[in-house]
C-alpha cells in the first residue's frame, strides 16, 4: 500500500485527464472542467505533500524502480508542477470563458502536460527522461497554439516547437552517446560505467549535448531564443503552466542528471567538468535577462526575459552543487516553489487587470490602474516584489539560500553570486517600473482603459498564490526543510 | 575485420550531422520537420547498434521503440503547427513568422 | 575492415554499371522521330488536363496522422506479443491499460469528428 502512495498523483492525472476527454465528447450539459482538472491536481499534490510530510519509507513497486525515483525530491517536485498547474488551470477557468475560448482540450493537454513534468522529474533513466520530456513538451506546444486563429499564438508555437524538438533531438542523441560509452542509460549505472572507464570522449560528448538538450529547457542563455516568442503567443494560463511547471521538472530532472550521472571527480572538476561551462551560462543569463527585460513594452514579454533571469539564478544553485551538494540542491528546490507562486501571482493578476477587448497587455494599458482598480492590482504588486526578490515574499528567500549557497562554495563562485545580487538590482528597475505605471501615470486621453474581469476562478488563483507568496516569506522554515530532506535523500 | 562500435556510431553522427545542418540552413518547416526525423532515426541507429555491444539487457532497442513512438507523436503536433500556420500565412516559410518581436 | 561487405558492393556495382549501359545504348543507338502525340505525357490516353503538381486535400492529412500514430502504438504490442507467457497476467494487465488509454483517445477522436470525411 505504502508502495503505491508515491504513484497515485500518476495514476490520478492520467485517470483525471481520460475523464476529462470522455466528459468533453459525451456530457450533454457542460461539465466544469476547470473545477475538475484543479481538483484533480490539487489532490495530486496534496497526496504528495501528506507521503512527504508523513515521511513514509518510500519502497518502490518492484516494476518502476529502474525507470522512476520514488523518492522526497520526487514528492516535492510533486507539489511544485501541480501546484503550478491547479493555479494554471483556475486562471484558465477565468480566461477561457471571459475571451471565448472554452474547450476541453485546454485542460486535458495541462494534464497530460503535468504528468509528463512529473515524470520528468521522477526521471533516473534516459529513457524516462526523453518519454517525460517528450509528453510534457507535446502538450506544452499544443496549449501554445490553442488559440488557432491568431498568428501571433501560431507563430509563437511554430518557434517553440522547431527549437524544443531540436533540442530534444539534440539531448537524445547525447544520451545515444552516453549509452555507447557506457552500456547503461540509468544515471546510476552512466556513474558506474564513467567510474569503470569508458571512453572519456563518448563521454564528455554526451554530457555536453545532454546538457545543451535541457538548458533548452529551461531557457538559459544562449539557447533562450524561442522563451519571448512562445510566452508572447500563448494565452496567459498556458504562459503560467510554461513558466512554472515546465520550468520546475526541468531543473528537477537536470539535478537528477548532475548528480547522480556526473557526480564522479572528473565530471564534476572545475577545469575540464560542467560546474564552469554552467556557471557561463548562469552568467549570462542573469545579465542578458534582467537587461533585455528594461526595454521592453509588453508585460508578458518582460515576465519572459525575466524568467530567463530567473533560470540564470537558479543555474547559480545547480552549478552550486559541486561543492555545497545538498544546501545547493535545496536551495534550488525552495527557489522553484518561490517562483512557481510568484509567477503565478504576477501573470494571474495580469489576466485579472485585463477584459474581453480591454485586455492589460503593455505597460501603457496599465497606466492608473492601481488606482482605478486597486483590489485588482494588489496581486500584482505582491507578484512582482516577490520575483524581485523584496522581503518579506517568497522571491527574497529563495534568492537569499540560492546566493548563500554560491558563497558557501567559495572561489569563483562568490563573485557569481556578486553578479547574481547586482543584476536583481537591474531586476528591481523594471519590476518596480510597471508599480510606477500603474500608481503614478494617467491614462493617455481617448486610450482604451483596461477593466478587471470578474471570476471567481481567477480570484481563488490569486488568493491561494497570495497567501502562498506571504507564508513561503514569512514562514520560509517548514518548505525549506522539506527541500532539505529532499536535498539530503539525493545526495546520499 | 568487423565493423565495430565506432563505425556505426559515425554513420549515426554523420546522419544527426546532416538532419542537424538541414535543420539550420533550411527555412521550409516541413524540410526542418524531416530534419528533426532524421536526427532522431540517427539516434536509433545509434541505439539499435549499442545493443549489439551490450547484450546483457535490451535497453537499446526498447529505447528505439520510445523514440519511433515519440517521433511519430511529435510529427502529429508538428503537422498541426504547421497546418495552423499555413492557414493564416499561405506559406510555410519560416522566414515569415515576423510578428512576434520587441 | 569492410570486406564482409565486398560482394554487396561490387553487385552494387555491376547493378549500376547495366542501368548506365542500358539507357545509353537505347539513347544513342535507338532512331527517333519525335511528334507531338509523342512528346505527350501518357495519361490512360486521354489527354492530359490540369497542372501535374496536384493539391490534395488537407483532409488527407488528419486521416493519415491518425494512421500514423494509432499504427505506430501498435509496436508496443509486438515485444509484449513475443513475451506473452514469461510476462504472465502483470503484463497482460499493463497492456490492458495501455490499450484503454487508446481507446479512449479513439473514442475521443472519433466523436470529436475528425474520422468524418464529408465535413
Amino acid at each position: 500500500m505504502s508502495s503505491w502512495i508515491h504513484v497515485a498523483p500518476l495514476v490520478l492525472l492520467v485517470g483525471g485527464g481520460l475523464f476529462i476527454m470522455l466528459a468533453d465528447v459525451f456530457a450533454k450539459e457542460r461539465p466544469e472542467l476547470a473545477t475538475v482538472t484543479s481538483v484533480a491536481l490539487g489532490v495530486s499534490g496534496c497526496v504528495s505533500l501528506a507521503a512527504l510530510v508523513s515521511g513514509v519509507a518510500p519502497q518502490t513497486p518492484a516494476f518502476l524502480t529502474s525507470y522512476l525515483a520514488v523518492d522526497k525530491m520526487a514528492l516535492f517536485f510533486d507539489v511544485v508542477i501541480c501546484t503550478g498547474a491547479a493555479l494554471s488551470t483556475l486562471l484558465a477557468g477565468g480566461y477561457l470563458r471571459e475571451h471565448g475560448y472554452e474547450r476541453g482540450e485546454f485542460y486535458v493537454l495541462t494534464l497530460f502536460s503535468a504528468f509528463g513534468a512529473m515524470v520528468l522529474a521522477r526521471s533516473v533513466d534516459l529513457l524516462s527522461l526523453f518519454v517525460g520530456l517528450e509528453t510534457m513538451s507535446l502538450g506544452v506546444y499544443a496549449l501554445v497554439a490553442f488559440r488557432r486563429a491568431s498568428a501571433r499564438a501560431v507563430e509563437g508555437a511554430m518557434k517553440y516547437f522547431l527549437l524544443g524538438s531540436f533540442a530534444a533531438a539534440i539531448l537524445l542523441f547525447g544520451s545515444a552517446l552516453l549509452y555507447a560509452a557506457t552500456g547503461h542509460t540509468d544515471y546510476a549505472g552512466i556513474a558506474e560505467g564513467i567510474a569503470a572507464g569508458a571512453d572519456p570522449r563518448l563521454v564528455l560528448a554526451g554530457m555536453l549535448l545532454v546538457v545543451v538538450g535541457l538548458t533548452f529547457k529551461v531557457s538559459a542563455v544562449p539557447f533562450h531564443m524561442w522563451t519571448p516568442d512562445a510566452y508572447e503567443g500563448a494565452m496567459t494560463p498556458a504562459t503560467t503552466f510554461m513558466s512554472v511547471a515546465v520550468k520546475a521538472a526541468a531543473f528537477a530532472v537536470f539535478l537528477r542528471v548532475l548528480v547522480v550521472a556526473f557526480g564522479d571527480p572528473m565530471s564534476m572538476s572545475e577545469a575540464s567538468g560542467w560546474p564552469p561551462a554552467l556557471a557561463a551560462l548562469a552568467a549570462l543569463s542573469m545579465v542578458y535577462g534582467n537587461f533585455a527585460a528594461v526595454s521592453q513594452q509588453n508585460i508578458k514579454r518582460m515576465l519572459a526575459y525575466s524568467s530567463i533571469a530567473h533560470a540564470g539564478y537558479v543555474l547559480v544553485g545547480v552549478v552550486a552543487v559541486f561543492r555545497v551538494g545538498d544546501e545547493a540542491i535545496s536551495a534550488v528546490l525552495f527557489y522553484l516553489l518561490a517562483y512557481t507562486v510568484s509567477n503565478a501571482l504576477a501573470l494571474g493578476s495580469l489576466i485579472l487587470m485585463g477584459s474581453k477587448g480591454r485586455e492589460a497587455v503593455s505597460y501603457d494599458d496599465l497606466r492608473g490602474v492601481g488606482r482605478r482598480h486597486p483590489m485588482a492590482a494588489l496581486p500584482f504588486v505582491i507578484g512582482v516584489l516577490s520575483l524581485m526578490g523584496f522581503p518579506p515574499t517568497a522571491g527574497f528567500f529563495g534568492k537569499y539560500y540560492v546566493f548563500n549557497a554560491a558563497v558557501h562554495s567559495g572561489g569563483g563562485m562568490v563573485w557569481l553570486a556578486l553578479l547574481g545580487v547586482l543584476s536583481s538590482a537591474v531586476g528591481a528597475y523594471y519590476y518596480l517600473r510597471v508599480i510606477v505605471v500603474m500608481f503614478m501615470k494617467e491614462p493617455e486621453k481617448g486610450q482604451v482603459l483596461a477593466v478587471p474581469m470578474r471570476s471567481g476562478y481567477v480570484v481563488t488563483a490569486l488568493s491561494i498564490a497570495g497567501l502562498a507568496v506571504m507564508e513561503l516569506g514569512l514562514m520560509p522554515g517548514w518548505f525549506l526543510d522539506l527541500a532539505v530532506q529532499a536535498a539530503q535523500q539525493l545526495v546520499a | 575485420m568487423e565493423v565495430g562500435l565506432g563505425e556505426y556510431l559515425a554513420l549515426a553522427t554523420i546522419l544527426f550531422g546532416t538532419g542537424a545542418i538541414g535543420f539550420l540552413i533550411r527555412q521550409n518547416m516541413l524540410i526542418q520537420l524531416m530534419c528533426i526525423e532524421l536526427m532522431l532515426n540517427s539516434v536509433n541507429v545509434a541505439l539499435v547498434a549499442t545493443n549489439r555491444f551490450y547484450p546483457d539487457n535490451h535497453a537499446g532497442q526498447i529505447f528505439s521503440f520510445f523514440v519511433i513512438a515519440v517521433a511519430a507523436a511529435e510529427a502529429a503536433v508538428g503537422l498541426a503547427i504547421v497546418i495552423a500556420f499555413y492557414r493564416l500565412k499561405k506559406t510555410v516559410e519560416t522566414d515569415e513568422a515576423d510578428l512576434l518581436r520587441h | 575492415m569492410l570486406s564482409v561487405y565486398l560482394p554487396v558492393f561490387l553487385l552494387l556495382a555491376v547493378a549500376a554499371l547495366v542501368a548506365i549501359l542500358m539507357f545509353t545504348l537505347t539513347s544513342v543507338l535507338g532512331p527517333k522521330k519525335p511528334t507531338p502525340e509523342k512528346l505527350l505525357p501518357y495519361e490512360s490516353g486521354s489527354n492530359t488536363t490540369g497542372a501535374s503538381h496536384l493539391r490534395l486535400s488537407v483532409k488527407f492529412y488528419l486521416t493519415a496522422i491518425l494512421f500514423v500514430v494509432f499504427d505506430i502504438e501498435a509496436v508496443f504490442l509486438y515485444p509484449w506479443g513475443s513475451m506473452f507467457r514469461e510476462l504472465g497476467w502483470f503484463g497482460f494487465v499493463e497492456m490492458l491499460g495501455f490499450l484503454t488509454i487508446l481507446a479512449v483517445t479513439l473514442v475521443y477522436a472519433w466523436k470529436k469528428g475528425a474520422l468524418e470525411w464529408e465535413t
